[in-house]
């Protein structure tokens, strides 16, 4: 690998982690989901210094090459990003459906017992 | 006031046909009702408003299987006995929400469906073809007939009300009938007329009929079809 190559990929990585930790500091992103993306990042910035390391275990496990491993434990990881993601909109849909029937129910009731002091 | 059936009228955009839903409603029984808007972008709420309709608006559109939890948990909250799910666009008639009725009242069933097909066979389009599919499922999976799984007119007894407010994700679908079949509650079906929509759209169009029959089967076979656990 070319030199210009790695520090690209070092710079792009630390540059990646450091946004994680800014927006965690502002509080943008939520410390549970943060970590997740700190832990990810960091993986990248590790896998992006020790890229010979990561050849030689990529040619271990018996792939092709590096790039290969190297696409996997990403789209692995975003795999799982999503999954997540997805079980959290549930959660939040659900929670907006019955805040909703909550508000109309209590609205209606309000109405009535108005309309009843009439 | 008799708090006994409660008539829910789920209604989005229908402005041009609530006004005689209702009084074909009041003209047919002395039931209670509620209709639900969802949120409508059209005036179907101020039609309402200035008949004087007994009218709940939601604040967010929300679909219409949100809508019938909500008259759902309503009718559980007030204390209903009986739901019955009847559709705001006039293609019901209110002749037959007494038989419905009647026929939960006298402990024949749980839910009454109000189906098409009883005794009339079905035309074949596209859609009938997806009807008998979803029959098909449900016979597979619980040995029961149900000729019209997908007919909005049905009446709800109180335990089947009970499980709507139990189960957050029931919606008012044919996966719902193999649920509660599995759970021991009985289903009817009596024979009625439904009329062609006589305006506006249907909440189905094509390509969501589509979606609509691949979650509908997948709920039957791998979702719906057990027993729901006890209650911990």
């Amino acid at each position: 690998m070319s030199i210009t190559l790695r520090i690209i990929l070092i710079i792009g990585s630390i540059i990646l982690f450091l946004l994680c930790l800014k927006k965690m500091r502002k509080s943008e992103l939520k410390i549970t989901n943060g970590v997740m993306w700190m832990f990810g990042s960091l993986i990248l910035i590790l896998m992006s210094i020790f890229s010979d390391a990561v050849g030689i275990i990529s040619q271990k496990i018996g792939f092709m090459a590096p790039v290969n491993f190297v696409f996997l434990i990403i789209i692995l990881f975003l795999l799982i990003q999503v999954f997540l993601m997805n079980l959290k909109i549930v959660v939040l849909t659900d929670k907006i459906n019955q805040i909703n029937q909550y508000i109309v129910l209590m609205k209606t009731k309000l109405e009535k017992d108005g309309e009843d002091h009439k | 006031m008799n708090k006994d059936v409660l008539i829910v009228v789920p209604a989005y955009n229908e402005e041009k046909n609530i006004e005689n839903t209702i009084k074909d409603i009041k003209e047919n029984t002395a039931y209670d009702y509620v209709i639900i808007n969802d949120c409508s972008t059209d005036s179907t709420k101020q039609i309402c408003e200035k008949n004087k309709f007994n009218l709940i608006t939601l604040p967010i559109n929300s679909g219409l299987s949100n809508v019938i939890r909500l008259g759902m948990k309503y009718a559980y909250e007030e204390g209903y006995q009986i739901v019955l799910q009847f559709d705001g666009d006039g293609q019901h008639e209110a002749k037959y929400i007494n038989i419905l009725v009647d026929e939960i009242k006298n402990n024949n069933c749980d839910i009454a469906i109000g189906s098409r097909f009883l005794e009339e066979k079905k035309k074949k389009n596209i859609r009938m073809i997806g009807s008998k599919l979803i029959s098909l499922a449900i016979k597979l999976t619980t040995g029961i007939t149900i000729k019209d799984p997908t007919s909005g007119m049905r009446a709800y007894g109180k335990k089947a009300i009970y499980e709507f407010n139990k189960n957050l994700h029931l919606a008012p679908e044919p996966e719902t009938l193999v649920y509660m079949i599995k759970n021991n509650i009985t289903i009817k079906e009596i024979q009625v007329k439904m009329k062609e929509r006589q305006y506006g759209a249907s909440y189905l169009t094509s390509l969501k009929s589509i979606e609509y029959m691949l979650d509908t089967l997948f709920s039957i076979f791998f979702i719906r079809n057990r027993r729901s656990k006890k209650e911990k």
